[in-house]
């Protein structure tokens, strides 16, 4: 298991330190600085404030510098627009709200997903699994930004239950709609992948000897039944997760929620490359950790693979 | 000796009427009423795309002057006056509008799936056939590249380049060969072990040729099927970076963009310019995915 861990992480590293690198010099391949303005500044005032953000440096020993101050202090530099504040702060304010629902929608849409799925596959070919089944064809065709205005037209628009948008703090009628924009797709994969490997899995000989030998439904579903069907959507967890991050760009455009997609969007339109690149960077580490995560679990459900 | 004669004549009847893999899948195809179905709402779409424009009173850059900032009053879809969709917020028919967006977004699928089976066919191929040493270095490629969320440099490559076409499919297309590769290069292995490589490299066939006359034709059932589930996710992935407000400029539109300008107006109470967009995209992916679908039944050895 160690070994395997080790393994992962030795190409995780060169993964993020490639995915570094790229942004980096995109950043730096970007046709005018960051202090071109409708005016030109005179040169001696390009000159300093080059100097003083060490943009006159050599790109690589910019880059190295960079990747030191990653790396060693967690400092990703300072945003170029907002003179007051340094990337870091503007991720610390607007990750912990992308966390936050994106930390629930998971739940939801993993929760809800399997629970459907198992169930269409119990009662197999019976309105339960034809309603299930319905709903997640439904639920395919509504990524998030299809989702995000339907929502708040019947919510907000129609029934006036929830605030159309804003974050608050995080409290629950805030957390809804974006919960449900988010997760609704991503329960609808879930819930087809988790009906069709239960399937298999119940139409197979270990289930049927252990019915043979008597034991109650409950213990075949939960003690023998669950851990092998849950493999495919175990899988599946990565890009989902993934899914739910980068979705945050719509949710936070759509609802004004505030997350790191708004701040992306935002300096993506600013073109303050420094707080682009961090939080490419934040979200490629994010993703490669968790892709690392859903391995180690698939590797520890599924005996077959061997660490 | 009739049957004997009788039994020949079916042998020979059988050898004539040789089923190809293709002819068996398209029988197959014909039997899956769903997937019959929205193939046919698929060609109406698409036939809709080209005949559309004939009856509409205006195209999708006129502007209509006196209807700017009174689209919720006086725009609504009506059929008497030519306007079947309405008018959107800056008096530009809206029927014409769904036409050049729900054309743009097929567009944008369909090539963004070619370059994804282009590159993930020829680099998956290459990986499989040579094996060893070039295939581990190709995959674990495969696996970095994976591991990126391509979305957020897709649009860091969008701002930082300007917005183009040409970017967007570079980006769309860099997003979505890698599953292709891989699924390719699995089936090519499983390939080039059979006799007709063997008889190829006997007869001194060159690599490059055996991939692309031998290997690669014989990929094309796997290939179709996974090019047709692409599209719709293609068109998914545009209307993502339309709806950040990032694809295609203005006045060209695409589905994305016309859902997230519908969505911003939503709140004047002019729900035709949510709903038509919409509805076409949703019914569009709809029969995408059902006919991506029915091929995968229809090709899919395994179901044999």
């Amino acid at each position: 298991m160690i070994m395997f861990i080790i393994r992962r992480l030795a190409v995780a590293i060169p993964t993020l330190l490639i995915l570094c690198i790229v942004t980096f010099y995109l950043m730096h391949a970007a046709p005018g600085g960051p202090f071109n303005s409708e005016r030109p500044l005179p040169a001696s005032v390009m000159a300093n404030i080059n100097a003083k953000y060490g943009l006159d440096q050599p790109l690589h020993t910019q880059l190295y510098t960079y990747l030191v101050g990653v790396v060693t202090e967690f400092d990703f530099g300072p945003s170029y627009k907002f003179k007051d504040r340094t990337v870091n702060d503007i991720i610390a304010q607007g990750f912990p709200v992308t966390l936050t629902y994106g930390f629930w929608s998971f739940i939801v849409a993993t929760v809800l997903g399997i629970s459907l799925g198992v169930v269409a596959a119990l009662k197999h070919n019976s309105i339960i699994d034809y309603f299930a089944v319905g709903i997640s064809i439904g639920a395919q065709v509504l990524p998030n930004f299809v989702m995000a205005p339907l929502l708040v037209w019947l919510f907000t628009l129609t029934l006036g239950w929830l605030p159309g948008g804003g974050w608050n703090g995080g409290q629950f009628p805030y957390l809804v709609m974006p919960i449900i924009a988010l997760s609704t797709s991503y329960m609808a994969s879930i819930s087809r992948l988790m009906r069709s490997s239960m399937l298999e899995v119940l139409n197979s000989n270990f289930i049927r000897t252990a019915r043979a030998k008597g034991l109650p439904s409950r213990k075949i579903i939960f003690g023998h039944a669950l851990k092998p069907a849950l493999l495919p959507v175990v899988s599946y967890l990565g890009p989902a997760f993934v899914g739910m991050i980068t979705g945050s760009v719509v949710i936070d455009t759509f609802f004004s929620t505030g997350g790191i997609g708004q701040a992306f969007v935002n300096s993506a339109f600013s073109r303050d490359y420094a707080v682009m690149m961090g939080i490419t960077i934040l979200v490629g580490t994010l993703t490669i950790t968790f892709n690392m995560i859903v391995d180690i679990l698939y590797a520890w459900i599924d005996p077959k693979v061997r660490l | 000796m009739i049957t004997d004669q009788l039994l020949s004549n079916d042998l020979a009847e059988a050898d004539v009427a040789g089923r190809s893999l293709w002819m068996d899948a398209r029988v197959r195809f014909m039997r899956n009423k769903a997937a019959l179905f929205f193939a046919v709402v698929l060609f109406l779409i698409v036939l809709f795309t080209f005949l559309g424009p004939l009856i509409a009173v205006t195209d999708h850059e006129t502007i209509d002057f006196s209807m700017i900032g009174q689209a919720a009053e006086k725009g609504q879809p009506s059929i008497a006056n030519g306007h079947y969709f309405g008018y959107d917020d800056e008096g530009r028919d809206l029927y014409s509008r769904v036409i050049q967006g729900t054309w743009i977004s097929i567009l944008v699928g369909v090539i963004g799936a070619s370059v994804a089976v282009v590159i993930g066919t020829l680099y998956g191929a290459i990986a499989g056939y040579f094996g060893g040493r070039v295939d581990s270095i190709m995959m674990r490629i495969v696996d970095i590249l994976m591991a990126i969320p391509f979305m957020f440099v897709l649009i860091l490559l969008l701002v930082v380049f300007e917005r183009s076409f040409v970017m967007l499919f570079i980006g769309i297309g860099m997003l979505s060969w890698l599953g292709m590769a891989r699924i390719v290069r699995g089936q090519t292995i499983s390939i080039k072990n059979k006799e007709f490589i063997e008889a190829a490299v006997a007869s001194g066939v060159g690599n490059f040729t055996i991939i692309i006359r031998h290997i690669v034709p014989n990929l094309l059932g796997v290939v179709t099927v996974y090019a047709t589930l692409l599209v719709p996710e293609m068109i998914l992935t545009e209307s993502f970076i339309s709806f950040v407000g990032l694809g295609v400029q203005a006045p060209d539109t695409s589905l994305g963009q016309l859902i997230n300008v519908g969505a911003g107006t939503l709140q004047y109470g002019t729900k035709w310019q949510l709903m038509f967009p919409l509805g076409f995209f949703v019914v569009l992916i709809f029969s995408l995915f059902f006919v991506g679908d029915g091929l995968r039944d229809a090709l899919d050895p395994k179901d044999r």
